[in-house]
Order: structure tokens, then C-alpha cells, then sequence
């Protein structure tokens, strides 16, 4: 089956920094792709290259990028601001600061059926309300009048994700939706885009630092780390047979109920992030790495550790 | 053995305005919080945005008045305390480090801030304890020279680990001191607290709204719930055996790194708790998947027992 968004070698700069190192992944139709890091490696700047969306000053290449089998790395800006919000469709973290506090709910829903599709007002306005109705707000007519200010945290990103379905998208890109969301809410927000998924066969990349999260709602993960995948693979596989030394850090940083005792010291990575110079060559992760060795400022092997399975690493840890 | 911090049935309301004309509403953020916690101990408190938490951290730490009721630190009444001798022994670590701490200045000058306002430290001992503290905040004596700025995250947290041990206090108030931070720089401030309570036999009121952090430092665990602590439990007992409905909803909602079991269902419906409108009867009630008849219009009473506290018409 050909994916519906497929990245190959994707490289981001900014000035002399290097954000996106070769990044390459691919959405299914239907499946829910997590692409899991910390801060500053690089995962939200793949997700805004992808959508065209990079800051001024941000120059992407890559040798493939392209949505549903159509290359669109080379679209224009007018072409791309016809497929966003259209049949790619984008919610980000914080959705007091994507939604404009001085238009109503209602107007900022409507706007995007009758600029992409041409709707009337009515037409629009109908659409909005089934939409919210379908993410789960109750009384869509009060809330459609209403403005951004006067919403809850986690109504507020039902009214984006409802924002985000106005169009009917195929592809769903997520960058931490639920993070400024407390655990109720957020277990609620992500039951809705599993069911919306379900239903619809939405494409979903879904951005996150939350291994939790990943584990739960994940078909496949991608693990970035200073800018590249550093490994991939089916959820259960990934959880149960980490290889990668930083994914598996990762997972024993995790505080756990009833896996680690009370007083015993967490698992932790010692260090930070690098800042990674252009002309770079090697593991970005080889500093903070135990198992680090010469081989490890070489060139870097993707080696397959099972079906699905990649990882960027001198070594084949076992599992 | 005298608590380390007791708190008896503290208050405190915010009367706000919604518009220029509309009358003001009272907001109460704590609404009769009773709680001790012994010395060396941890008492981890949890709930969702708006419960009162840092309101009641705040209180503690002599930040804010309350409307009523009495904070007693170390066996003493924190308002009969003056600022210095408060500062001696109550400390805050918060949770954004990037703006508790003062831009422009040095770290060894944000560190050495509550010695020199002491006032009556000589510079010699300034400069020594300075030292000491950001070497058990595991700070190098360059980046004391630093600025915040000029560190990540994680080391931001350790300066304010190391403002807040300067003046070696009995009692560090930890308001969500690791949510801003990544998970493998979590680990390692979590590591660093815990070691520091048991070095220097520190006493801990730790704020948390990620359970699984709270469950894995604290000894004891406070669930407030608009202004009220709903259950209050050995955190063992509390994590195996969560007795009132909005404790089992929020334990439910912890998503564990465990593929396979999807997002559960936790069924606390939409409405969401709004602290200028609380529900009369049980606060929880609209949004308790187990209510039945005498919580709409009765207040459950507190049931205290060997195993804890529980504020449900279920229990007792």
C-alpha cells in the first residue's frame, strides 16, 4: 500500500543551525504515526517543513516529500495554502495561541469551508455545528457564537481538532495536543481523535515528548533525537525490544507506578542535547551514550533489527 | 513529633471582577484544608488545573494571607513570623525556570540573593555557602558565573534547587518543579530532590499534576478537588486502593508507557470545574460516574481512619 504522506532524507537549516538532519517517515492512511523526542530535537520543525510552514530563514530540502503519491515538495506557496486546511490539516499545542481571540469560534470554522470549497455562510455554519457536535461539545449553537476566551483549555482543542475536520482532511498532523491539557482532559481528547480516526480513516502524524501517550495511541513511532530518526518501528515492537541506546534511556527515564520503588533513582541520560554544527559527522548521541565507541564518529549504519524495525546505531544491541 | 508543616482549616477566597459593572464573584481557591506532615516526610499533592494547589502552596510559604484558618511551620505560626525567619525555614522550587530566575543576573548572585538579604552574613561565608550549594545542586563553580540564559533547562532547575538550599532550610515547597522539563532531564532533577531529602533531611510539600511522578517520590498523597482535599492516603495505599471516585478517575487517566491497552474511558462526562461555581452537595458530584441520591444537595463529611481520609457519601 503506498503511504499518504511519505518524507525521505528531509533536512531543515536555520542560518548555520542544522534542525532536521535527514529525516525520512511515512503516514499510512488510517494509521497513527507518533513522532516522539525532546525538546530541541527536531520534531516540530519536521512537522512545519512537511505543511510548509518553517519560519523565515528556515531552507528545506529533501529527496522526497510527498502526499498522496503527489510530490509537493517543489508546490508554490498558492498550491500549499490550497492543501492546508484542505486535505492536510494541522492542531498544535497551545490552542488559546492557533485561535484568533477576536473572532468567534463560529466565524474562524466557518471561514475555512467557504475558502477552500466555496460554501456559503449557511452551509458553512450547518458544517461547523455537526463538527462540534461530533468532537463532543454539547449546545454547538452557543459555542459557535462564542469566542476563544470564554472556552475551557479542553474545549478549546475540540474546537481546533473540529477546525482541523472542516474540510474532510486525509492527513492529520497533531504537535502535542493534549500537552497543556490536564490528564482527564487529555485522556478524553485522545480517545476523540482514535475515534475520529476510526471512523473518518485519517492519516495522523502526532507529535509528542510523552511516551505514555505514544504507547496508547501509536501504529508506529518514530524516535527523534538531534534532528534524525533514530529508530522506528511498530508500537508493541519499539516498547518491547527498544535497540537504539537513547530510546531506551528514554524509556527508563519514565516514573512508572509499581515498576520502580519509591527511592530508588529513576533512570536518567546524563548531559544535554548538543548543539549539532553543519558538516557534522557521526552519532549525535555518541556524548551521552554508555555504550559509545570509535566506530561511533564514523558514518552510521541503518540496520533493520526486525520487520519494520530500523535503527540508526554502530551497534545490534540486542533485545 | 511536631509537624514539619501543619495546616488547620485554611481558607482563602479571591473576590473577582468579571466587567466593570458586574458585581464581583468569590472564587475559593481553598476552601478548609486540614493536613500535617511530619518531618522528612513527602506529602505529594495532585489535581487538575484550578483545584487550589499552588494557591495553597503559596499560602504556605507566607506568599499569600489567608482568609482564615493557620499555617503552623516547624510547630510555630508562620503570621507570627517575620520574613527572614520564614525564609530561614520554608523555601519554594517552582516549576518555570525560566522565569524564576533573574535574567540579568549572575547564577552565584541569584544563589547568594537569600543570604545576602539576611543581611547580617559577612561575604566570606557568603561566597563559601554559595559554593556549597550549587555543588549539591550539581553546579560547577564556572557555571555559577554564569548566566540563566547561558543554561538548559534542566540546570536552571538546579539553580533554583540551589537558591532554595542556601539558607538550609527544614522545608522545601516543590510547586510541579519538573513539568517544564524533559523526561530525561525529569529523572535526573527527581533523582537530585530525593537525594537532597535524605542528605539533608528535608521535608517536602511536592505539587504535581503527573501522578506517576508523584507516586514515585512522595510517602504520602493529597487529592484536592476545587479547594478540598477529597482523600488523603499512604501513597502506596493510595495508588492500590483509590477510594473516592475522583482519585480512581485520575489514577485511570494516567496513560503508562504500555502499548496494547488504548486511552481508557475515565468518564468524568465534559463539564468541566469551575472554582467561582462550586456545585452545592458534594463539589465532585456533576462529574462522578458513581453519583447517587444524597450528593446533589448534601455535603459529605470527612471519614478519617488508620488508612487516611476520604471526603465521599460512599464511604462511612
Amino acid at each position: 500500500m503506498t503511504a499518504l504522506l511519505e518524507v525521505q532524507d528531509l533536512r531543515v537549516t536555520f542560518g548555520g543551525t542544522a534542525a532536521v538532519r535527514g529525516a525520512s517517515l511515512a503516514v499510512r492512511k488510517g494509521e497513527t504515526h507518533c513522532l516522539v523526542g525532546e525538546s530541541g530535537c527536531g520534531k516540530s520543525v519536521t512537522s512545519l517543513a512537511i505543511m510548509g510552514l518553517l519560519a523565515r530563514g528556515g531552507q528545506r530540502e529533501a529527496s522526497a516529500l510527498r502526499f498522496a503519491g503527489q510530490e509537493i515538495g517543489g508546490l508554490d506557496e498558492r498550491a500549499m495554502s490550497r492543501l492546508r486546511g484542505d486535505r492536510m490539516a494541522m492542531i498544535f499545542q497551545e490552542p488559546m495561541t492557533s485561535l484568533n481571540p477576536a473572532y468567534t469560534v463560529g466565524s474562524q470554522m466557518t471561514e475555512v469551508l467557504r475558502r477552500h470549497r466555496g460554501a456559503t455562510r449557511a452551509q458553512a455554519v450547518d458544517r461547523a455545528a455537526e463538527l462540534l457536535g461530533r468532537v463532543g461539545i454539547t449546545a454547538p449553537g452557543l459555542r459557535l457564537g462564542q469566542f476563544p476566551h470564554q472556552l475551557s483549555g479542553g474545549l478549546r482543542q475540540r474546537v481546533m481538532i473540529a477546525m482541523a475536520l472542516m474540510c474532510d482532511p486525509e492527513l492529520l498532523i497533531a504537535d502535542e495536543p493534549t500537552t497543556a491539557l490536564d490528564v482527564t482532559v487529555q485522556a478524553q481528547i485522545l480517545r476523540l481523535l482514535a475515534g475520529l480516526q476510526r471512523d473518518l480513516g485519517l492519516g495522523i502524524l502526532l507529535i509528542t515528548h510523552d511516551l505514555g501517550v505514544v504507547a496508547r495511541i501509536a501504529d508506529r513511532v518514530s524516535v527523534m533525537y538531534a534532528g534524525e530518526v533514530v529508530e522506528s518501528a511498530p508500537t508493541a515492537e519499539l516498547f518491547a525490544h527498544p535497540r537504539h541506546p537513547y530510546t531506551r534511556g528514554l524509556l527508563a527515564c519514565v516514573p512508572v507506578p509499581g515498576k520502580v520503588k519509591r527511592g530508588d533513582p529513576l533512570g536518567s541520560i546524563p548531559g544535554v542535547v548538543p548543539r549539532i554544527p553543519p558538516g557534522f559527522a557521526g552519532c549525535a548521541f555518541r556524548d551521552r551514550c554508555d555504550y559509545a565507541h570509535a566506530a561511533c564518529t564514523g558514518p552510521i549504519p541503518r540496520h533493520q533489527a526486525g520487520p519494520g524495525h530500523e535503527v540508526l546505531c554502530t551497534l545490534d544491541l540486542a533485545a | 513529633m511536631t509537624p514539619a508543616i501543619e495546616v488547620r482549616d485554611l481558607r482563602r477566597i479571591f473576590n473577582v471582577r468579571q466587567g466593570l459593572f458586574a458585581p464581583p464573584r468569590q472564587v475559593r481557591a481553598v476552601d478548609g484544608v486540614s493536613f500535617a506532615v511530619p518531618p522528612g516526610s513527602v506529602l505529594g499533592v495532585v489535581g487538575e488545573s484550578g483545584c487550589g494547589k499552588s494557591t495553597l502552596a503559596r499560602m504556605i510559604l507566607g506568599l499569600l494571607p489567608p482568609t482564615s484558618g493557620e499555617v503552623l511551620v516547624d510547630g510555630q505560626r508562620l503570621s507570627a513570623m517575620d520574613r527572614k525567619a520564614r525564609a530561614r525555614l520554608i523555601q519554594p522550587v517552582f516549576q518555570d525556570p525560566f522565569s524564576s530566575l533573574n535574567p540579568r543576573r549572575r547564577v552565584q548572585d541569584i544563589v547568594a540573593m537569600p543570604l545576602v538579604a539576611q543581611g547580617d552574613i559577612d561575604r566570606a561565608t557568603v561566597a563559601r555557602r554559595v559554593a556549597e550549594a550549587l555543588e549539591r545542586a550539581g553546579l560547577s563553580a564556572e557555571q555559577g558565573g554564569r548566566f540563566p540564559s547561558q543554561l538548559s533547562g534542566g540546570q536552571r532547575q538546579r539553580v533554583a534547587i540551589a537558591r532554595a538550599l542556601v539558607l538550609r532550610p527544614r522545608i522545601v515547597i516543590c510547586d510541579e518543579p519538573t513539568s517544564a522539563l524533559d523526561v530525561s532531564v525529569q529523572a535526573q532533577i527527581l533523582n537530585l530532590l530525593d537525594e537532597l531529602r535524605r542528605d539533608l533531611g528535608l521535608t517536602y510539600l511536592f505539587i504535581s499534576h503527573n501522578l506517576a511522578v508523584v507516586e514515585h517520590v512522595a510517602s504520602e498523597v493529597a487529592v484536592m478537588y476545587l479547594g478540598r482535599i477529597v482523600e488523603r492516603q499512604e501513597s502506596e495505599a493510595l495508588f492500590a486502593n483509590p477510594r473516592h471516585p475522583y482519585t480512581q478517575a485520575l489514577l485511570a487517566s494516567v496513560l503508562t508507557p504500555e502499548p496494547g491497552l488504548g486511552v481508557p474511558d475515565v468518564g468524568l462526562g465534559d463539564i468541566m470545574p469551575d472554582p467561582a461555581n462550586v456545585p452545592p452537595g458534594c463539589r465532585f458530584h456533576p462529574r462522578c460516574p458513581k453519583v447517587f441520591a444524597p450528593c446533589a444537595t448534601e455535603v459529605p463529611r470527612p471519614t478519617t481512619s488508620a488508612a487516611g481520609l476520604v471526603e465521599c457519601h460512599l464511604e462511612g
